[in-house]
């Protein structure tokens, strides 16, 4: 219950928000390289340092359970499979969504302002969510959350 | 490619207080500080937790969401974080009509189509995979790696030379 009205109300927040800055997770980057326009990395960054403090904060209240470091305990990737895994991952995660204009969040905020594209996306979005939950991950598993 | 980089006018300095509110909701830097805050709260009090920074993510609560129905509706039992077990996770939902909100209240809304929807139907099934794969969109990526997680800094650094690698491949292509 709960969780369905606050993460509805954030995603609202997010959506606004997202709408109006025109922020993209990858898109500060892209820019950058193309252009050299650091408006939207300068976004990412303060996305990424206001998550670190959010969470030094919240460890500081709550009495942490995640470990007192700068790391948090239990989540480095076991072996070096995981790693090479991660890393080849993510690099198509970056090349493929590069490729098709802006991150998930991003294509989200664009279906929801009548991007016919990002509505094409988010059919092969859910889809593959499906097939990857049903036939793919009970074979390799999840070792990341 | 989409142009979607904005450089805003520079106005005069004594605009009243409404417009500065106005303008501060379209700064990317204003939307990292906020999303990271509200992130780290909506995870640690919103219940929206189980897994360590969850507060905002495209790719897990979106299959959230989606085994979420298949499981009630064609009883199927697939996997299903701890988090939108019991009620779903609607924040994707959420993310699509806050920003419907925001382009209807500022007369951006329209239905924009420039071709290519095939090949976005292909990306956007690759990109959830290895989103999946990796544990998280960009946007949770870089959430986790301000919380620390090895796994996330990792990604985040992958994730960048793919973006790179991208950028420099299209602009190659564009000028050959």
């Amino acid at each position: 219950m709960t969780v369905s009205i606050v993460s509805l109300l954030f995603g609202g927040v997010v959506g606004y928000l997202g709408q109006r800055s025109r922020m993209c997770s990858i898109g500060g980057l892209r820019d950058f390289v193309l252009v050299r326009d650091t408006a939207l990395l300068k976004g990412a960054l303060a996305l990424a340092v206001s998550a670190w403090v959010g969470f030094g904060v919240v460890r500081l209240i709550v009495g942490s359970d995640a470990g007192h470091g700068l790391l948090a305990a239990g989540t480095t990737p076991s072996g070096l499979t995981a790693v090479a895994a991660i890393l080849v991952g993510a690099v198509l995660l970056g090349f493929i969504a590069t490729l098709s204009g802006a991150c998930p969040l991003r294509q989200h905020v664009l279906a929801g302002q009548g991007r016919v594209g990002a509505w094409y996306f988010l059919g092969g979005f859910y889809i593959m969510a499906i097939v990857y939950t049903s036939w793919i991950e009970p074979h390799i598993g999840s070792w990341v959350l | 490619m989409t142009t979607e980089a904005v450089t805003p006018k520079r106005e005069s300095v004594d605009l009243d207080v409404r417009a500065r509110a106005g303008r501060l909701s379209r700064s990317p830097v204003f939307y990292g500080i906020a999303i990271g805050l509200l992130a780290v709260a909506v995870g640690q009090w919103g219940h929206v937790s189980p897994p360590a920074a969850y507060g905002l993510c495209s790719a897990c609560h979106g299959r959230d969401l989606s085994s979420w129905l298949l499981n009630h509706i064609e009883g199927k039992h697939l996997f299903i974080t701890a988090a939108g077990a019991g009620w779903p996770v609607l924040t994707v939902v959420g993310v699509v009509l806050g920003s419907l909100a925001a382009a209807k209240r500022n007369g951006e809304f329209g239905s924009i189509n420039i071709g290519g929807n095939a090949r976005m139907f292909i990306y956007g099934g690759i990109v959830m995979g290895a989103a999946l794969f990796v544990g998280g969109c960009p946007t949770r990526i870089l959430i986790r790696t301000g919380f620390g997680d090895v796994a996330g800094i990792l990604a985040l650094g992958g994730v960048a030379a793919g973006i790179v690698a991208a950028t420099v491949s299209m602009r190659w292509v564009a000028r050959r």
